[in-house]
Formats: structure tokens, sequence, C-alpha cells
């Protein structure tokens, strides 16, 4: 109705105030000064021609390509992190609000909403969780990063920055509540500045940071709301790396398909088959990948199912409109979280009637009869299984109990039903039974009683037929062939050759031409119609083959033919065969097989001598001329390459000639006018070109980033049309479903404790995993100890790490490169600098970063990034050497050659060292030579110079470490909400807790080092040499002299002068002393009076400091109180619902 | 967490199953290898082939059972560097170095391989033709600087004694490939080599050849390939390998080896014949490097990769189906024209955005 009613047209005033208003401003704005503006001089010309170049030069990235579809994106993921008690919920709330005009009390999970046209968002809000904010941070495309303005900063929120630069940083906006409580207005200006400071340190200069103030009716103002998501609505996303080359998604709804009785029956202990749903982000989900859910761990995904979208964006009636209308802003998807009252679960949807009685309610007091129900409810085993427990004797005396014999058909039936309760394809595949028998006119299963529906599932698929009462699921395609295919028309029979009464139930890969023993049983009941059914579609199928080509990718991916079966073209030489095996006595002869020809592995095929010698047929040889640039291209050239090319197809003649009958003459008239224009277009698009490149050869060439921008966008167009006209079944077997389709995994065998503790408040991320990320192997990285970490990191010390999708614990060792030669191991990350770490883990690409942690638990008070890094290199072993010293002791000494034991053990160790590098303390190089027989392990060696007896021998050796093979993944999803994960300790925590002293070897322990003074004996020369040397080389042979000599003995006496003046300088020191010792008694006195004037302004400080704390506390005390106020009432709020 | 693995039987298709479980990473198992046979189990090249896959990986398991009739392979990691093979007498250095060459640009080091043994014969690709039409086949797809193959010495059956050697680059990620046009014949070229007998048997050869040819086009061009002395291997023979290319540089090729008791005209007619047939089925990539391209294309980037060929063979579809298996990468297959005039069919995949990750960063 509001799009037909006519807008007034607008007038602009003519008089008044506003009229003025806009003449004058048209007025100012002509008079501007031109010159105003020029640059004065050239070279500020040329500085500001080169500024706005190199403006321009931002402006470009490397073009990356984004694999989202432009017409149908999947939903920007909107994550709400922050500190708890920051406004988090609130926000939400707020913005779900301003989507929908809906309010949601009790926020769980992903919220998916419509913003605008062309944009839908998800919006999730983050606990506190490291676990969960590591796995937010993978996949959210836009972060609200919360931060309490009255209190600052939180720790939580700097890990979670660091956390996001490891994994790509997507987008940041923060947002600072909490400002109300900040009264004075110079404060608040002061705090708002330091915090947005503080904000583009970290992340750039110009962050957008928004300011929200107090709560209104429990949300934020609207103005500010809108403002906040009016900047969500334009925000541009740039693809991350990771996330553009894998496919995830962020589960929404979760359900556990179990039987119930299977559970029951193992005690809630079997592994479970459970369905998540969601929007596809990243890339192309196929089949047959598998996925990993960080926290849970890798699981291969049993069936994708592509649904019909909950949240759908506006169609073509709203579409001519600038805004979304009102109606769309109302959808809202929430199916964790109870959106008016309706909750989905468990495939099943619920709608709350208050007001009745709720099992769980334990407010409302219980009549006897309310609590028998409910025990009733409660029993874990079945009638039947207590009385088989139960041992009844027919007889007293008889000694064997009546035992219960194996389940009715009836139980069976019943344990089928909850097998296939809640699959949804039930509805479907069901409906095309109803099709098919619907022509039999005879029955509606739907009417048939339900004793009676036995009956009738003889004849289908042994399937049970009770019709539950489910939510009707939107299913918009089927793999498992759907009953409509079915009912299509006679050539689509055809297709699927002998396709009998079983195609609701195929799969899509099997094989209908092969008799399945359940066809048998089915054969004999097949109505006579039914019968005839084959033979019409086989007759039908063959008629198709003789006028269509094959239909190869039909052939070759859904048909059990063998290869030569299918290039040969014999279809049902599958079938002929098993029949003869079938009437074929006890024992078969064994055929000639004819792989002979292609035992060899031959890449070169020979042809048959026919096919050679057909050249030598000078018509045969003239019909590819035209496939040389110098034959002539004409179609009818053209005509007779397809009919040699026919003949090659293994036809018959006769089918041939109809065939060409058939279509000759309709090609004929067709082909001449295609020709034609074709040839036209070509002429064109040539002209065109050469009219462009005549015109301007400049224009033609283009920069290298329009150029690889322009690459892009044709393949992407290719892509988008190559597929455009193909069926949905075939298009998710070439390309898998694609990202912004909402979908359902169903996953096989999910530990039961992911879905017992399953809450919907932690983020559940389904990453798909390439091919080569299923393996495991040694990688190696490049890390760096984070600078805010207290601790360093040591070598065989288990590390949390949060790699690609997962998170797991292993255990690193650290190395330095020594000179590009060996991988040196070290004990400890060395302090600011990069060093290599290499884990044995599953690998991931090289150039994907990753952070890790010593602990993911929340008590820790300090910085828990331990260390952030990027992978380089993936191998199956490493080498990595620490430094080993052997030492040994000489214990002959030839000139240059020395004997050299207490180094090796064996002759064996020597000979393997032969040839090694030797050197003592001194510095005197040598080599290994040969073993002796004699003192075990003693060697010759030789040096480049004579050694001492007293030297040490070392042998520098390097010692290959492998480390260890372990890998533990972090299963927080596994765990209970609150439960703690705990993985391997740290060697220092394991101490601490057993009240081990770190280990201590009394070697390595330093000791006072004793060098016993040496002593040299003295030189004696003898007597004879001394006589022949020259008078200075002589030895001094004097001896010491023992008498007191005189100036030792005299005595010395003053003269009366000399006395005076010792005299008087004595005095003059005495003078001295004392004149100094009044000065520093006077600067005493002068430092203790101003101490004791410092004292007391000290004390007054105190004093002012104290009563200033004491306000605060006050303060933060009543803001607890309320806070726990808020909490209490949000609890006795969930119980009242 | 078990990998997957991929389970096979019989003998059938061994070298592009082995290429696959090593490109993927999963573990493969082929069991009955010619059970029934009198000689049962694997034969001795197809062991050579293992011992090379074992040498160009790094951390490859391979287990052989005791009749050797079942094997298991772990893959490791593509390593390359430089590896010497000795292959068997019983094939020729081409069944080696097909496979090697679809694995080596996914190698952690560019790859220089020294293969010996016989380097022409009529079961594999020559390696004439593996240098002249194999390795211009991986050029659309990124992988062309200091992609070659060198022969050193020429070696033909039954002792061999040639040697070649093959150097590869290495690639981040192939690229993807459009290739719809097939384009008319332009040139055509062809190599005729003879060792250890007259080098009057290659100009014969050329001579044949051209009679026929030249009626289509005039740019032949034969080259005449003789090797002396140490260089010409162990054993007498002479061959011609024929290479038509299309002016979209698409190639046809084929190739005739000497027999005992046919003279060379005849051989340099068949390879003529063979070459003429290959034109006739026509497409954009020859019938015997269908398996390779398909390859490629599986493995590209994540968008659509188109190529026209002609209709698979048996090897080839039989590798499609192993494609799906391994990558789980189908292939749509369509007739190229509308109008049903070839039987030209288009092949376009998704690729599967394979990435090297064996390639270090630092």
């Amino acid at each position: 109705m509001s799009d037909e009613r006519t807008h007034k047209a607008h007038h602009p005033s003519q008089s008044g105030k506003k009229a003025e208003k806009k003449s004058t401003g048209k007025k100012k704005h002509g008079v501007t000064n031109d010159k105003a503006f020029a640059p004065r001089s050239g070279r500020r010309a040329e500085k500001q021609g080169r500024r706005a170049a190199e403006k321009d030069q931002t402006r470009l990235h490397v073009p990356l390509v984004n694999r989202s579809p432009d017409d149908v994106p999947p939903p920007v993921l909107v994550a709400v992190v922050g500190p708890p008690g920051v406004g988090k919920s609130t926000l939400v709330k707020s913005l779900v609000r301003r989507y929908t005009k809906q309010t949601l009390n009790d926020i769980r999970g992903p919220v998916t909403v419509i913003s605008g046209k062309k944009r839908r968002l998800t919006i999730i809000e983050c606990n506190n969780d490291l676990s969960s904010m590591i796995d937010i941070a993978k996949i959210a495309d836009l972060i609200l990063l919360m931060i309490d303005g009255s209190f600052g900063f939180e720790m939580e929120t700097f890990e979670f920055l660091n956390i996001l630069q490891a994994h790509g940083f997507p987008k940041v906006i923060g947002v600072l509540t909490h400002l109300d409580l900040i009264k004075k207005s110079a404060t608040l200006r002061a705090t708002k500045k330091a915090l947005k400071k503080r904000f583009w340190a970290e992340i750039y200069q110009g962050a957008k940071l928004f300011y929200l103030s107090g709560v209104l009716n429990g949300r934020y103002p609207d103005s500010e709301i809108l403002n906040l998501s009016r900047f969500i609505s334009v925000m541009k996303f740039r693809p991350l790396i990771f996330r553009n080359t894998h496919p995830y998604l962020l589960a929404d709804r979760f359900e556990d398909l179990t039987p119930r009785e299977q559970i029951r029956l193992s005690k809630g202990k079997c592994d479970r088959t459970v369905t998540v749903y969601g929007y596809l982000h990243g890339t192309n989900l196929r089949d047959g990948t598998k996925v990993h859910i960080p926290g849970v761990g890798d699981l291969d995904i049993n069936s994708i199912t592509l649904l019909g979208d909950p949240c759908p964006f506006p169609t073509a009636d709203s579409e001519k409109r600038r805004k979304l209308s009102e109606k769309k802003k109302l959808l809202v998807y929430a199916p964790m979280s109870d959106v008016g009252g309706v909750m989905y679960d468990k495939d099943a949807v619920w709608v709350n009637v208050p007001g009745s009685f709720t099992r769980g309610n334990r407010d409302v007091p219980q009549g006897e009869g309310e609590q028998m129900v409910m025990d009733l409810q409660d029993v874990s085993e079945t009638l039947e299984d207590a009385v088989a427990r139960s041992q009844i004797r027919l007889l007293d005396s008889s000694c064997k109990s009546l035992s219960l014999y194996p389940f009715s058909s009836q139980h069976t039936r019943v344990e089928d039903d909850v097998l296939d309760q809640g699959s949804d394809e039930e509805d479907e595949g069901r409906e095309g039974e109803d099709l098919a028998s619907g022509s039999d006119g005879d029955f509606d299963d739907e009417e048939l009683p339900y004793s009676e529906d036995e009956n009738v599932e003889l004849h289908f698929t042994g399937r049970s037929t009770h019709r539950a009462g489910h939510r009707s699921a939107d299913i918009l395609y089927e793999p498992e062939g759907s009953g409509i295919d079915f009912a299509d028309s006679d050539s689509d029979l055809g297709d699927d050759g002998g396709g009998n009464i079983r195609m609701a139930d195929l799969p899509r890969d099997s094989d209908p031409n092969l008799p399945t023993d359940t066809d048998d049983e089915a054969e004999e009941k097949v109505p006579k119609w039914k019968s005839n059914l084959i033979d019409q579609a086989n007759a039908s199928f063959k008629l198709a083959q003789r006028s269509k080509a094959k239909d190869w990718t039909r052939l070759i991916y859904s048909t059990a033919l063998s290869p030569h079966q299918i290039v040969r073209g014999e279809p049902n030489a599958a079938d002929r065969e098993k029949d003869e095996e079938n009437d074929d006595d006890f024992f078969t002869l064994k055929k000639a097989t004819d792989v002979d020809a292609d035992s060899m592995d031959a890449t070169k095929e020979t042809y048959p001598s026919d096919q050679l010698t057909k050249w030598d047929n000078e018509e045969m040889f003239d019909s590819i001329r035209n496939l040389f640039i110098t034959g002539r291209n004409d179609p009818s050239a053209a005509d007779g390459d397809h009919d040699a090319s026919g003949s090659d197809d293994g036809f018959d003649e006769d089918e041939k000639i109809n065939s060409d009958g058939d279509e000759g003459n309709p090609r004929e008239v067709v082909d001449a006018d295609p020709q034609a224009a074709s040839l036209a277009v070509k002429k064109e698009a040539l002209k065109r070109k050469f009219d462009e490149q005549y015109d301007d050869p400049e224009s033609s060439k283009q920069d290298f980033y329009t150029e690889a921008k322009e690459a892009i966008s044709a393949q992407q167009a290719l892509n988008r049309a190559e597929f455009a006209d193909v069926d949905a079944a075939t298009r998710a077997l070439v390309e898998g479903y694609q990202p912004g389709s909402y979908v359902r995994l169903e996953l096989n065998s999910v530990p039961c404790e992911m879905s017992v503790h399953f809450d919907p408040t932690r983020p559940l991320v389904v990453g798909g995993l390439l091919s080569a990320e299923e393996q495991f192997g040694f990688v190696q990285v490049r890390i760096k100890r984070h600078r805010w970490h207290t601790r360093t990191l040591k070598t065989n010390d288990p590390l949390i790490l949060s790699l690609g999708w997962r998170r797991f614990q292993t255990v690193p060792i650290y190395s330095l490169d020594d000179h590009s030669v060996r991988m040196r191991m070290l004990k400890y990350t060395p302090e600011h600098m990069h060093c290599y770490a290499t884990f044995y883990g599953p690998i991931s690409a090289p150039n994907t970063g990753f952070c890790a942690f010593n602990s993911l638990e929340d008590s820790v008070a300090a910085f828990r990034i331990a260390a952030t890094g990027v992978v380089l290199d993936i191998d199956r072993s490493v080498k990595i050497v620490k430094k080993l010293k052997l030492t040994g002791v000489p214990y002959k000494i030839f000139k240059n050659t020395a004997f050299v034991k207490d180094m090796f053990s064996s002759a064996l160790e020597v000979a393997k060292f032969e040839g090694a590098n030797l050197r003592t303390v001194s510095g005197i190089r040598g080599q290994v030579k040969k073993g002796l027989p004699k003192p075990d392990g003693a060697f010759r060696a030789t040096f480049e110079d004579k050694v001492l007896m007293s030297d040490l021998i070392f042998l520098r050796a390097w010692y290959s470490i492998q480390p260890r093979k372990f890998c533990n993944p972090v299963t927080s999803l596994l765990l209970s909400s609150g439960s703690k994960w705990t993985g391997m300790r740290l060697t220092g925590q394991v101490r601490r807790e057993h009240n081990l002293p770190a280990p201590h070897q009394r070697d390595s322990a330093y000791k006072p080092i004793e060098r016993p003074g040496r002593r040299f004996n003295p030189l004696k020369v003898p007597r004879k040499l001394q006589g022949a040397l020259p008078y200075a080389s002589k030895p001094r042979l004097m001896k010491p002299q023992k008498r007191t000599t005189y100036l030792q003995k005299r005595a010395v006496l003053l003269e009366p002068e000399e006395k005076k003046a010792l005299a008087v300088m004595q005095q003059m020191r005495a003078l001295r002393k004392e004149a100094i010792a009044r000065r520093r008694e006077k600067k005493q006195d002068r430092s203790e009076t101003r101490k004791k004037r410092l004292e007391k302004d000290e004390q007054k400080k105190s004093e002012k400091k104290r009563e200033e704390r004491k306000e605060q506390m006050r303060i933060a005390g009543i803001k607890n109180k309320r806070e726990a106020e808020r909490e209490d009432g949000v609890s006795r709020k969930k119980r009242k619902t | 967490m078990t990998a997957a693995s991929l389970n096979y039987s019989g003998h059938l298709h061994f070298r592009h199953r082995l290429v696959l479980s090593v490109l993927s990473g999963k573990i493969i198992k082929i069991d009955k290898i010619r059970p029934g046979d009198k000689n049962p189990g694997l034969r001795d090249y197809e062991v050579s082939l293992l011992r090379l896959i074992e040498k160009v990986t790094n951390g490859t398991v391979i287990e052989i059972s005791l009749t050797g009739t079942a094997i298991l392979v772990k893959p490791g990691i593509i390593s390359g560097g430089p590896v010497v093979h000795e292959c068997p007498p019983s094939r020729s250095v081409g069944y080696f170095l097909e496979p090697i060459i679809t694995l080596a640009p996914f190698s952690k080091k560019p790859l220089a391989l020294t293969l010996r043994g016989i380097t022409t014969d009529d079961k594999d690709l020559s390696v004439d033709l593996i240098r002249t039409v194999t390795l211009p086949h991986l050029e659309p797809f990124g992988i062309s600087d200091g992609l070659e193959l060198k022969i050193k010495k020429r070696g033909s059956p039954p002792l061999g004694g040639g040697e070649v050697l093959f150097l590869c680059p290495i690639v981040k990620q192939v690229k993807t490939l459009n290739f719809v046009e097939p384009g008319k014949i332009k040139r055509i070229r062809g190599i005729s080599h003879a060792v250890r007998v007259s080098p009057q048997f290659s100009n014969r050869m050329i001579e044949a050849a051209r009679s026929v040819l030249n009626r289509y086009i005039p740019d032949i061009y034969l080259y005449s390939d003789v090797y002396k002395g140490e260089e010409s291997g162990k054993s007498p023979g002479y061959a011609l390998s024929l290479v038509a290319e299309s002016t979209t540089a698409a190639l046809h090729c084929a190739e005739a080896v000497s027999q005992p008791g046919v003279a060379p005209e005849d051989i340099a007619l068949q390879a003529t014949r063979s070459l003429l047939n290959e034109i006739e089925r026509g497409g954009c990539v020859d019938q015997k490097h269908q398996t390779l391209v398909l390859l490629l294309m599986a493995l590209g980037s994540e968008d659509v990769g188109r190529c026209r060929m002609a209709e698979p063979t048996e090897r080839t579809i039989q590798f499609l189906r192993d494609v799906k298996d391994a990558f789980g990468t189908s292939f749509k297959i369509i007739p190229a024209d509308k109008s049903n005039q070839s039987s030209h069919l288009l092949y376009s995949c998704y690729g599967t955005g394979y990435v090297n990750t064996n390639r270090s960063l630092a």
C-alpha cells in the first residue's frame, strides 16, 4: 500500500529565512578565490603532485579474489567481545532491536538478521573464555570490541587483539561503555582521549571508537545504536587469506540424531550422530571434505543438505524501494535462543505456552499425579528390559528362567522409527513414494492404519512409513534422488536404465542396473505394470542412447560400468555378466580377461592396422584438410569431419544413417544462419579491437593492478557462467556448496560429550580442512615470545597452539640457525628475538599465523599469550642438533702424533669417528686417525703441533634430537562449561605440585676453581757450561746479606728550628680538623630539619591519597552491588520463564 | 585421527593411483595385484617405481606383502632435490618420468632427476615426446621456468644404456587452465633418431614422412638426430616422433619405433598415419596427455578450468574416478558443440585449490 501512495513533491521555499540562507550560501560558494588554492611555486606544485600520486598508491592492494558470491553473500559475522559486565548482551539486544524491532530477552548463540538489501548479519556474543575467543577470532568478519570506559582496558582485551593479529586481523570497531559512571565532564573527556589513544596505538591510527552512554530500558540509546548500525552496514571487508581458502560455518543450530534407544542402551556413552546447521562461509564446501570442529576434533561429513534460507534476502518486489521494507525487518533467525516463545530443538520446534505445566519448573507446587508422571518420564529402561532382567520361573523346580525372545517385528519397527525420526529427508522421500504409488491409485498409505502399513512397506523399501509431526522442512534440493525426477518424462526414465520401483530410495551413486537382494525379493510381488516398466525403460534407454550422445558425467561418476564398457558403449555388459554368473553352476570357467592388452599400463596406444591403412584412401585423406591452416574453412568440410568421427564412435551403420537422416535437415537450416551470425560477431570484435588500437595505442595497455583485477573478474564471471544452467545435483557434485547457502551437515561418530555438554554460548565453528591439513608431520615455525609474557619458554615444555582451525598442545624444540650450516637447539627462547620452533602436529600450509599459550585457564592473572609466529616449513623428519663435546687425554706423545684415551669406550666408536676434527684447549687442531688395540677406545691422532701431556683434547660433535611426537587436541567443547581442560603440565608446574627440587647435576655445579701454583724447578746450569758462558749470561750467584747495614743502625736527632716548624705544622693541622668537624655538624643539622619537613609533607600526602582511595572503593562497592542486584534479577527472571 | 585411505585392487592404473596418493597425502592400499598370474605380484618396474617415489619423497612408508600381490603406501612429503635412479630394462624411462612430472612441481626443492635406462620404446612416451610435447603442456599451468629434459645418452631396447636429466622448478599453485580453442594445425615438427645403425636410416624415415605430410602443409621440419659412440647406448635402434602444433599451441603427437624386419619407410608411415589419427581426433590436448592435463586442472585454484578434448580413453575414465576418490573433484563433461558437429567434449572442473605445502618459506 505504501508503495502506491504518491509522495508530495518537494517545493523549495521561495521566501523566508531558508531561502535567504540558501541564496547567501550559494553566493559565498561562488566567491571563492581560485588563486588561493593554486600552488605558489613550481617546486610546491611538484611536491603536491607527488603527494597526490603517493596517496593514489595507498589505494592499491594486492588483488585478492573474494570467493563468496555477490548475489547471495553469506551473512557478515559480527562478534561482540569484551570482559564480563561490560554490556555485551545489552549491545546485542540493542542491535537486534534496531534491526528487527523485536526484543529478545534471552539471547544464546548466533542471531541472524537482515540489515539491508544486500547484507545480513549474524551477531554472536563471545563469552570470556579464552577458547571461545580464539574460535571467534578465526571466523568473525567484524569485531565489536567492548571496553568499560570507567575501568579502562582489561587484560582479555589485549589478549584478544593479539589473537586477532595472529589469525589475520578482521575489522574491529571499539565500543566504550559505562561512560555514564564518570560524572565530571573534564574527567570524561580525559578518559575518552586516553582510551582512544591507547586503542589507536593497538590497532591503527584512526580506528573507529564508539561511545555508548548509559542504558535506557535495558538497551543503549537508540540514536547511538543507529549510528553504530550505520557504520556496520557500510563497512567493507577485505578477504583474509586463510578464510578465503577454507570453507567454514558457524553453527546456529545443533541437533543430536542418535536413536534414543541406542543412547539408553549405552547409558548415554555411545558415539553420536549429530547435525549442525549454518551459513557457509569461505570457499565452496564439497562432499568428502573433512571438517574440524575446534574443541572437538576432526570429523567426517556424512551428508551435506542444502536447506532453504531461513533468513532470505528481500525479493524483487521490495527491490524497487531504496530502503528495506518494514515487513522484512521483522525477520530474525536465532534457533538457539528463544524467539517469541519458539524454540528449535532436536529437529523439532517447541512452542512455549506459558501457564501450563512444564518440567523442571520447581517453583510451581506439584501434585501427586504430576509427580507420578514425571517419575515415569525419568525411567531409564523399558518394561521389557525389566522383564528380561527379572527371573521368572514357570515351576518352582525349573532351573532355567524364562527368557524373552528376540524382538518382535513390531519392536524393530519402533526402533527404525526412532532411527528415522527427525531426518528431514524422510518426508521428502515418502512423498516420492506417494507419487509412485499414487499412479497405482489403489491406496494412500497416509490413511492406512498402523498395522497395515507393514504390508505396504514390503513392496517398497522396508522403511517405516510412520509419519511423525515433523517440522515441514523447506528443502530446496535433495541429493538422494527425489520422487519428482521419477515422474518427469520417459526419456528421463531411460536415463536411469533399469530404473525400477526403488527409485525414490536409490542413493545417487548407486548403480540402478545392478540388481540387489532386496530387488529380487521385491520382484516376486511386483504388479504387472511394474514388470512392464522395466522393459519399457530398457527399450527407451536404448532409444535414448541411439539418439543422444553419451552423458559422460553420469557414466563416469554414477555408474559402476568399467571404463572399457563405457568406451565401447555397452552399458548392460555388467548386467549380462552378472546374470550369467547367477545361472552358472557352482564352478565357473575363469574367463580369459582382456586386460592383458593394457596390463602394461602403457601411455602409448597402438592403433589397429585398419585405423592406419584407412589413410591410403584419398577421400579419407582429404577429409581432414580443414583441420590445417592450409585447408578450406567451409561447413561441408566440417560435415565430412563429423561423418568420419561418427564412424569412430562404434555405432552400427544403420544407426548412423538413421541419425543422419533425422538430424541432417534441421542442422543445415540452422547452421547457415548461426555461421553467418557468428562470423559477423567475430568481424565486429576484430574491427573494434583494431579501431581501439589504431585510435589510441596506449589505452589498450594497462598497468599491472588493473590487469590483475580484470583477470580476476573475468575468471569469476566464467565461474558463474559455467554452472549457471546446470542442475543442482551436478552442481553440487562438481563445485560443491557455495558460500552463502544454508546447509545442514550430518556428522558421524561424534563424541557423546559434545552433545551432552553442548552450550549455545560457546561458539561452534565447523572448519573445512584441505587435503594436506589432515596429515601429521613436523612443522617448523618462526616464533617469538610475546614481550608481555613474563616467562621464557623452555624447550620440551608443552605449549598450546592455535594454528589453522585447530587448538592443540604440543612439545616444541626451539632452535636457531647456526651460520646456515645447522639448526642448533636452544634451551630457552631468546629475548626480543625470533627463533625457530619445531613440533609434531597437524600440518598447516606455510605462511599460516598462530599464537601460543602456556595455559588457557581463566585463573592466570598474567598475560596468557606466550608467543606468536608463522609456519615456515613442513617435513617428515627434522635436523636439529645440540653440541656434544667429547674429551680425552693424551697418554703418549710423539712429535705431532699422540695416543689419546678416555674419549671413546670401544674400537667401534673410534672407527665411526675416524677423520673427525680434534682440538686441544690450547688451540692445536688435529684429526682422529685410527683406533688402537690396547686400551679400549684409545686411538692415534695427529696434530698440527706437539701437544702437551697436560692438554685436554676435544672432539666437537653434533647430536641430533627429535621433537617428541606428542600432540594433544584441546577438547574444550567436550567439557561442561565451567570445567577446565587439563593438558600436559609444564615441567615447573609438575615440580611445584610434587614439591620436587629442580634436578641438580653435581658435574654442572660451579665450584671454586682451584689452581695449584705451578712450581718450576730451578734452572741448573752445569758448572762447566757456566765457565764457557759470556759474563752477561752467567747466572748471578749472590747470596742475600745477613748483617744489618749502617743505614739501618744509625740514630736521627732534630734541630731546634726543625722542632718548632714541626710543632706549628701540628697545631695548624689540629685547627683544620676542628673546623671540618664543626662544618659537618652544621650540615647534619640542616639535613635533619629537611628530613623532618619532608616527612611531614609525605604524611599529608598519604592522608589525602587514603581519602581518595576510600572514595573510589565506595563507588566500586556501589557498582558491584548494583551488578549483583542486576544478576540476581536476571537469574530470578530466568527461573520464572 | 587416522588419515583417509584409498583402496584399490588390481595392477592396472598403478602409476596414477600412486601419484594421486602422494599428492593428496592419503594412504593407498592396492591388493590383488596379478593374483592369478604365473608370475604373481608386482613386476620389477613397478617395484622400481616405488623405489623412485621413495627417493623423491621424505617419510614415505612402503609395505609390500610377502607374495607381492598387495601393497600399502603411506605417502610422505615430496622433497625433490638431486636424485639418481636406475630404471630396469623392462620399461623405458618414460614410464618413470610420467608420474614424476606430475609430482615434481609440488616438491620442496627443485627436482634434478637423472634416469638411466631405455629412452625410447613402443610402450611408453619416448624422451623426445616428453621433451617436445609433455613439458610444453605444463606451460599454461605456470610451470615453465627451468623446466627441462636433457637427453644425455640414448638407449634403445633391449639393453638401454641411455641417460636423461629432468629438471623441474617448483610452484606455489598451478594456474587455472582455460583452453577451448583447438585452432588449426600450423606446423609439424619431428625428430628422427638412429643409434648404432646407419645414419641413413634416419634420413629415409624423414623422406617417407615428408612425402605424406607435405600434401597438407608446407611448414614441416624433421630433425635428424644421430647419436654416436658413448652417447648411443648399448643396442641399435631408430624411431620417428612427430608433433603437430596448432595456431593455439595445441599439440598432437605420434611416434613409431623400429621393429626387426621392417623398413624405415614403413616405420615413418606408421608414425605419420598415427599422427593423422591424432589430428583427426582433435581437441586441445591429445589422448596421451589427457590425464596429465586433467590432473593439473583438478589441482588448480578454486576457479573453473575448462579444456576441450576428444572422448576420454579408458585410462582417462578410470583416472577421473580416482581423482574423485582422492580429491573429491568431479568434472563436468559435456559436448563441446551444441550442434553436435564434432565428437569433442568440454571438460570443466572446479579446482581444489591445491597449494604446494611442501614448499618452505624460509
